[in-house]
């Protein structure tokens, strides 16, 4: 698998962030072939980069803030074993593999790629101060193999949702638990009887994916 | 608890359901006191708002007393005594610091839905479809109310219930209609609608200045009540009246400065256009039936702004965009920014320089609200606003007398 697909060349990230004036836009990359999907979110969110890439870079709290993910356990020397799937069903399907992070630039950006055997995927993310004073620019890129199966894709192989949907949702949240000191949910509300079709609108919606807790303590 | 359940287009059912519980750290859990339907109601009892689904617990106009909060609520505590604004909001983001409450950033859990209809997600609403987040109502015994330190404001005074329980929305949408029209000392301005937010749209207009207000609507208890607002009232009912004609005349042939449209969606009109849409409604061809707005577009003076306060989902059809643009009109719109209104317009209640109550209709027992469901949607005689006590099953003489309210 060629790392080049995901620039992680930090200079073209940071030109397409900051929208350089006189320059030309180039979208970020976001395609699918040969089997992967490269896909990206971007969000200004209310906090410094530096408080950002810390949250970040923390792996073992990924569980608070992203979907489907079990429990992160730090290896040591930017590796991390990852273990994926609905935290709310015990019985469910669990993926492990190892992550290890290729670049790590403090404050800025953040590189990874899963180095087990069969689990294909990678991602950058960068923290770009925005001009205007919103904060930061982050931006998330995910390329993944597609369809995931238990090997392949690891977040697909558990998740109900699209991989391009995934990179969304995992950054929204991000910046939900960042500003808002939790994530918002409806999960466990009371309501009157669903009946067959507002099951399946509630599937169709996402509704069934479970929210990760968020935690006001990142506040 | 019991609960107000939406369970398809046209069927509302009071259910038993559980209880709700705090879910983020942030939430408080209120014992409702008193509750109302709204006119935007209608439009998911008609089945034009989409993303409903069955079971959903209805109701974005609620008060009560904090029973429960969170371990990260600061201000509110047991007991205190609140009105909800309908929309959700964090308080942190952009939007919420630029005082866009309703654009909130981090309420909707359902922002995907959002972004995939308009684009980007705006706020969290109560009991409002899942597009705007899937949040069980307050048409209720018990609600969850999220970022609970940011939304509901305390009520510390010994008025009703019923004198505050409109600045959870109604009250607050027709101010902001009114505002949103950059009203100048003197200016004209027609109301399109008499229902519970057009109402406080003319009374908002005149509290800002305004010189003459016009109120347009077709049911003799609203135009009478628009009237004691102080309007000038249309009833475009009446055969020989064209609105656009009648309000060149009004206004010396100039048209109005500022239009206000607190219908929304689902307007009527006895002619051609409006048979027309609706049929294409019901088909589901486009998803509105703008003739407010058709309207508007005529009426309006030129460079005048056209407010608009009412609801509108989706796809409009046959809107002359060409008016709007070739007479220079402004334009402002969008689900109200309750969190600036609360404290403003609770002490204009405080003051009494308004009576918030002077609308009600009818009151009635959670048991009663699938059949005053229907009859607000029909819109039976005399009904110009329903406030429902949860706690009583049925009020035997759920009519509020007209002529006793204002003799008091």
């Amino acid at each position: 698998m060629a790392t080049e697909v995901i620039p992680t060349d930090a200079s073209k990230l940071k030109s397409v962030a900051q929208i350089a004036e006189g320059t030309a836009y180039k979208p970020l990359p976001q395609k699918a072939e040969d089997g992967y999907v490269t896909a990206h979110a971007i969000q200004t969110i209310a906090a410094d980069p530096q408080t950002l890439y810390t949250l970040w870079r923390n792996v073992e709290a990924f569980p608070r803030w992203q979907e489907y993910v079990v429990s992160v356990k730090e290896l040591g020397a930017g590796k991390s074993h990852w273990v994926m799937g609905n935290p709310e069903d015990k019985d469910g399907t669990r993926v492990e593999f190892d992550s290890q992070i290729e670049r790590d630039t403090p404050g800025e950006r953040i590189g990874w790629k899963s180095v087990t055997k069969g689990v294909e995927q990678e991602g950058v993310v960068t923290f770009v101060p925005a001009e205007n004073g919103r904060g930061t620019i982050v931006t998330l890129i995910q390329k993944q193999r597609v369809p995931g199966g238990a090997v392949g894709n690891a977040v697909a192989a558990v998740a109900k949702r699209g991989p391009k949907q995934i990179v969304i949702e995992d950054l929204r949240h991000f910046k939900e638990m960042v500003e808002a000191g939790e994530i918002p949910s409806v999960a466990g509300q009371p309501h009157g009887p669903r009946g067959v079709t507002g099951s399946v609108k509630e599937w169709m919606l996402g509704e069934t994916n479970p929210t990760p807790p968020g935690s006001s303590e990142q506040r | 608890m019991k609960a107000v359940c939406w369970m398809g287009t046209h069927s509302i059912e009071v259910h038993d359901v559980k209880d709700p519980e705090i879910i983020n750290p942030q939430d408080a859990i209120i014992r409702i006191t008193k509750t109302a339907i709204c006119g935007s109601d209608i439009h998911l009892y008609d089945g034009y708002i989409p993303t409903m689904e069955a079971g959903d617990i209805l109701g974005h106009e609620f008060m009560g007393i904090v029973e429960e909060v969170g371990s990260e609520v600061k201000k509110l505590k047991r007991g205190d005594r609140v009105v909800i604004p309908f929309t959700i909001a964090c308080g942190n983001c952009f939007f919420c610091k630029d005082n866009l409450w309703s654009l909130c950033d981090n309420s909707n859990p359902n922002a995907h839905v959002a972004e995939t209809m308009y684009g980007y997600s705006g706020s969290a609403l109560f009991g409002y479809s899942h597009i705007y987040g899937g949040y069980a109502g307050g048409q209720a015994q018990y609600a969850r109310v999220p970022f609970a330190d940011v939304g509901p404001i305390k009520i510390e005074n010994d008025l009703s219930d019923e004198s505050v329980l409109f600045l959870s929305d109604i009250y607050p949408t027709g101010f902001m209609g009114a505002q949103n029209c950059n009203i100048s000392p003197g200016d004209n301005v027609a109301v399109w609608g008499c229902g519970p937010v057009g109402l406080f749209a003319i009374a908002s207009a005149y509290m800002l200045g305004a010189g003459k207000v016009f109120a347009i609507d077709r049911f003799p208890e609203r135009l009478k009540l628009a009237r004691e607002c102080g309007a000038t009232t249309i009833d475009y009912s009446d055969d020989d009246v064209i609105i656009v004609e009648a309000l060149r005349d009004l206004t010396g042939g100039v048209g109005p400065d500022c239009c206000i449209d607190a219908v929304g969606m689902e307007a009527h009109s006895s002619t051609l256009v409006g048979v027309y849409d609706k049929v294409k409604q019901a088909l589901m061809l486009e998803t509105d039936r703008p003739f407010v707005l058709r309207q508007a577009f005529m009426a309006i003076r030129k460079g005048g702004t056209l407010s608009i306060p009412g609801v509108y989902g989706g796809v409009l059809d046959k809107l002359n965009f060409g008016a709007a643009f070739g007479k220079g009109i402004h334009m402002a719109m969008g689900q109200t920014h309750m969190h600036n209104y609360l404290a403003p317009l609770l002490k204009s209640i405080e003051d009494k320089k308004i009576d918030p109550t002077f609308m009600i209709s009818h009151r009635i027992g959670i048991q009663q609200a699938p059949e005053f469901y229907k009859k607000w949607q029909e819109k039976e005689a005399g009904m110009t606003k329903i406030v429902i006590d949860p706690w009583q099953d049925t009020i035997a003489n759920p009519v509020v007398r007209v002529m006793e309210r204002h003799s008091a």
